[in-house]
């Protein structure tokens, strides 16, 4: 999280730590003011009462996608030194879907559950215990998942490259899609609070 | 419809203007090419002056043994004389071949030859084409053979050098090397037989893809 800094030795494995430290207590605060440490408002996203985590993600992605173009149009940020998480298609899927199941079952995801328990919640206590379990079981059954971890390697790749469109035209359909998918959540929610209200009375 | 903006909330202002900016965005061009790069003549000096962008033989075969991946090692000699040998984990990407291989510039990069004059030479073409992290290996493949595969206990030696064979003992033969005796140098021919291709606990190169580093949500 500290790259570049880090990579390039302007500090090092100490303050590197300090720094990370820093850095996610930022991010958990923001995430705990924002009502993420509360598993019911998690939750909302799968019973469509309550997008808040879907909007916040596609207004994080479409923010930092038109800063990182502009920036890099402008000359003022060298795009090509952002780092890019390789891509292994299908144990990522497989490992997307893992997640998305322990969201659904366990009402958080890792680093919400990180925030839950800073404010001492019990189900994230428990979750977060699960978590470490997870984490012990995928390390030592690590050998026999090798394989199928490093499989479908497909390198640094960008929807650019992929789909051999220019970066810009992308930029403007994740932000079309973006906006529209902002637009449809706001109105799922209304519908769903409709329904709840007719069912109320 | 006219578009009344005081009418409109903030949320959709915004969303707006997102939309305004992907606009000019798919007609903007590329973003990598707002890149300008300087070379800073003094700050190369200082760095070559420094000797701060060397790697020494001994350190790179510790980061091998110890299966450190956040580097792409990278052998610049013809492909005949990589398929003969080359250091584990290397990648074959003979000097003109260089610029378009795909290496990250925030990529850390350790480059080597049969000497150090073509490393050298590489070392300045990526610098100068801005890349951040560029290392060579001293003294090339020669001191990787003298220092690394084949290393010398000097005759009448004391502890410390005897504890340090020792240490490199143990390394070289996880190369497949041959560690000597000075005494037994002397008599030895000139040309030690190169270790084959394979050795053990390393994965036989190329690997074009970098490794996978943890992160998380």
């Amino acid at each position: 999280m500290s790259a570049p800094l880090f990579k390039f030795g302007l500090f090092g494995d100490n303050i590197s730590l300090v720094l990370a430290f820093l850095i996610g207590i930022g991010f958990g605060f923001a995430l705990e003011r924002a009502g993420f440490g509360s598993a019911r408002k998690l939750m909302g996203q799968f019973y469509l009462t309550d997008l808040a985590v879907f909007k916040v993600m596609f207004t994080a992605i479409v923010t930092a996608m038109l800063g990182i173009f502009y920036l890099g149009w402008i000359g003022f940020l060298d795009v090509s030194l952002v780092y890019l998480t390789p891509t292994y298609l299908l144990p990522q899927i497989v490992g997307g879907l893992i997640l998305g199941i322990g969201f659904v079952i366990g009402g958080y995801c890792p680093g919400t559950a990180c925030v839950a328990v800073s404010t001492a919640r019990i189900d994230a206590i428990s979750f977060l215990a699960g978590v470490i379990a997870g984490i012990f079981v995928f390390g030592e059954a690590f050998p026999l998942l090798k394989q199928f971890y490093n499989a479908t390697p497909m390198g640094q790749i960008t929807l650019p490259d992929l789909l051999h469109i220019p970066y810009g035209v992308v930029v403007f359909v994740i932000v079309l899609v973006a906006v529209g998918g902002f637009a449809g959540a706001t109105w799922v929610e209304k519908a769903m609070a409709g329904r709840k209200g007719v069912q109320q009375s | 419809m006219k578009l009344n903006l005081k009418k409109m909330g903030r949320n959709a202002k915004l969303g707006l203007l997102a939309c305004l900016l992907g606009l000019i965005a798919a007609f903007a061009g590329n973003p990598y090419k707002g890149t300008r790069v300087t070379i800073d003549a003094t700050d190369l000096a200082g760095i070559v002056q420094r000797e701060v962008d060397h790697i020494n033989p001994v350190d790179l075969a510790d980061w091998i043994v110890k299966g450190q991946s956040d580097y792409r090692l990278i052998d610049l000699r013809s492909k005949a004389e990589y398929d003969q040998y080359h250091i584990p984990s290397a990648e074959s990407v003979p000097l003109a071949g260089l610029p378009d291989y795909g290496l990250g510039r925030s990529e850390k990069i350790v480059l080597y030859s049969e000497g150090g004059i073509h490393s050298a030479q590489a070392w300045f073409l990526l610098k100068a084409m801005d890349y951040k992290s560029v290392y060579m290996l001293r003294g090339g493949l020669d001191d990787w053979k003298d220092l690394v595969l084949f290393p010398v206990l000097p005759q009448n030696a004391n502890s410390e050098q005897l504890a340090a064979f020792t240490r490199m003992k143990e390394i070289s033969k996880f190369f497949g090397g041959t560690p000597r005796a000075e005494a037994k140098v002397k008599t030895d021919d000139a040309v030690l037989p190169l270790p084959k291709l394979q050795v053990p606990g390393t994965s036989p190169a190329p690997v074009t893809t970098p490794k996978k580093k943890k992160e998380g949500c």
